[in-house]
């Protein structure tokens, strides 16, 4: 047989696979959509925050996943994001559809100021300092004029009625996490994605080899704070008021990790996996929490984040590669065979 | 133009300045000692910190000690905490790539702040004792006596360590694990013993720092982050090469710290401190970690 002809049946094969990749692809978010129309209110709501988790952790593992360098602040540009949004509608009567895109560059401006310094030095000094950042920016915008302080924004309500309003903010953030995870997957399959995964096996002989490690991880940081600061923005529209406890709560940062993580750092499937699994636990532990006496008192609510910091050190410890790590460990040897 | 009250001010805030350094210093070498020694960044030291103050506060209430007794009574329970945390988790991540690490300490800083708001809730406390509004006033000059307590005590700590670390033979072996773990390894120094020594100490020392806080500051289970930027800051400055360098950064960052209240509103000092913080990582660079820094 002609090499040719092997090479063209290999081709062949890799085509039609990617083909029907596509397919699947399509067919789901397909029915994503029609989703939209045919599920009830909270329902609706539900997804939509499934869609916004999925665009935050995606946007975090372009840095965190794939080159390893871990953001504990991710809620840093998020919050940005929304308190752009906020302070330019309210405050400056700017489109609200035009605060998106500025939402997105305040985050990725904020993002220079701490990438530029943190982003130099190697290892983990870049995790603490996210952390402090992100207090630092909580108490900053608690203590503004101009973000209404500790009393927050509220923000100017849509002219539609709940539905629809609801409806709009699915597709909304539909429309985004389809673009992230397409994004993600593209960069996962270009030098990229390449060169992030060589900076997390080995900096310096990734450097050696020609890869502009500072470089590459600013950029890689600061389009994960992009994709917050876009998401924070719809976050404000959609929650309708904004205050600094919560739109800059440690709590986001923590699901966004944990949700990667859980999913599979690294991988453009991760946190598609990761966040409804992390999400459904999230509600199962609320449920619990209202039936299962502990010590004779019923548990509070916020005894999940405890839960999560539990599954937070098991994971890292037993399965630091998460559900893909199984899949590909599964798949591997399914091939291997 | 200074007047002599504005002089006076100026000494007062001097004064105060190292006395809040040496608090700084205290709740730093935690830090500096386990990323030194054992290159750990510890993200969840400042929990430990918040633990210590409510340590006091639980103490203070239940049986009436007085915040410095409950420093000695730190001194173990923190020492015990360090080492199951070492024993149960830092032990196993120490081969497995930093990112592992950090993922745990992360995830036990999730745990212990959460613990903390279901146990004490989200309120802000204050440990209130006798001497708690007393001050010593000399030439016009006020010093907040639970200050000075609070600075003494820090002060002992860092003398006892610094001497452990030089005068001992478990400082010199620990000193050689700084260096090179593997070639301390090889020269017969049980060094996951002494892992968990240092992790114990590093532990017990934020403990205390919790317990000196609590009696100048208010605090709550989650403004501890600002405890581990100032910590941070602390050892980016004075780098990781020795607890005398530690102490000049501690207290050159207490006196920045209580010159620029005086200049600007509070929330500002956070500001200077970050800007801080940039400017040293910029200076600093690889030096931090860098071989030369590395003898503690």
């Amino acid at each position: 047989m002609s090499s040719a002809l092997l090479e063209r049946v290999a081709t062949g094969a890799r085509w039609r696979s990617w083909l029907y990749r596509g397919l699947g692809a399509a067919a789901a978010v397909g029915l994503l959509a029609l989703l939209g129309v045919l599920i009830p209110l909270d329902w609706v709501t539900t997804l939509s925050s499934v869609f916004m988790y999925i665009m935050l952790a995606e946007g975090w593992n372009i840095l965190g996943g794939y080159a390893g360098y871990l953001n504990f602040g991710m809620v840093t540009f998020f919050g940005v994001g929304a308190y752009t949004a906020g302070v330019l509608c309210t405050q400056y009567n700017v489109h609200p559809l035009l605060t998106i895109p500025l939402a997105g560059s305040v985050a990725t401006v904020v993002a220079l100021l701490v990438g530029v310094p943190a982003l130099r030095l190697r290892g983990v000094y870049f995790a603490i300092l996210t952390l402090i950042i992100s207090f630092l920016t909580q108490v900053l915008v608690t203590n503004l004029g101009i973000t209404g302080g500790a009393s927050g924004i509220y923000m100017p309500a849509l002219p539609f009625d709940a539905f629809t309003n609801e409806q709009i903010f699915y597709y909304a953030f539909l429309f985004l996490m389809v673009l992230t995870v397409l994004l993600a997957f593209l960069i996962e399959h270009a030098r990229f994605g390449y060169a992030l995964v060589a900076i997390r096996e080995d900096e310096d002989p990734a450097e050696i080899l020609g890869v502009r490690t500072t470089w590459l991880k600013t950029q890689a940081l600061l389009l994960g704070a992009c994709i917050a600061g876009i998401a924070g923005a719809i976050y404000a529209f959609h929650t309708s008021y904004i205050e600094p406890q919560g739109t800059f709560s440690l709590d986001i940062s923590i699901d966004v990790v944990l949700m990667s993580l859980v999913g599979g750092l690294g991988t453009w499937q991760g946190p598609v996996i990761g966040v409804p699994l992390m999400l459904v636990t999230a509600q199962v532990l609320r449920i619990l929490a209202g039936e299962l006496p502990f010590l004779g008192t019923a548990l509070p609510p916020e005894f999940d984040r405890v839960v999560f910091g539990v599954i937070l050190i098991l994971v890292a410890l037993l399965a630091p590669s998460g559900v893909m790590g199984l899949v590909r460990r599964v798949r591997g040897r399914r091939l291997t065979v | 133009m200074l007047t002599t009250i504005s002089l006076s001010l100026l000494v007062q805030a001097l004064i105060n300045g190292l006395l809040l350094g040496l608090v700084y210093t205290l709740i730093s070498l935690g830090l500096s000692l386990t990323l030194g020694i054992m290159g750990v960044v510890n993200v969840a030291h400042s929990t430990l910190i918040m633990l210590g103050s409510y340590l006091a506060l639980e103490l203070l209430q239940r049986l009436g000690l007085d915040p410095i007794i409950s420093a000695v009574v730190a001194v173990p329970v923190f020492f015990l905490i360090g080492v199951l945390l070492e024993r149960l988790l830092i032990s196993r991540v120490a081969r497995t790539s930093q990112t592992t690490g950090l993922l745990v300490l992360f995830g036990v800083l999730v745990v212990i702040e959460g613990a903390a708001i279901l146990r004490w809730t989200t309120d802000t406390q204050v440990l209130t004792v006798s001497y708690t509004n007393a001050s010593l006033t000399l030439d016009g000059i006020a010093i907040a006596v639970p200050r000075l307590i609070a600075a003494v005590i820090a002060l002992a700590l860092v003398v006892l360590l610094d001497t452990f670390l030089r005068s001992t033979l478990y400082g010199k072996a620990i000193r050689a694990m700084a260096q090179n773990r593997d070639a301390a390894r090889i020269s017969g120094i049980d060094t996951d013993r002494l892992s968990l020594l240092v992790f114990g100490l590093a532990t017990a020392t934020a403990g205390i720092g919790g317990v000196v806080l609590a009696m100048i500051f208010p605090f709550d289970p989650q403004d501890h982050y600002r405890w581990l930027a100032w910590a941070f800051l602390v050892v980016v400055i004075g780098g990781l090469g020795s607890i005398r360098n530690t102490l000049l950064a501690g207290l050159l960052i207490g006196l920045i710290e209580t010159v620029s209240s005086i200049l600007f509103p509070f929330q500002y000092v956070y500001f200077i401190v970050y800007l801080l913080l940039v400017v040293a990582l910029l200076v600093r660079g690889q030096g931090l970690a860098g071989s030369q820094s590395r003898a503690l």
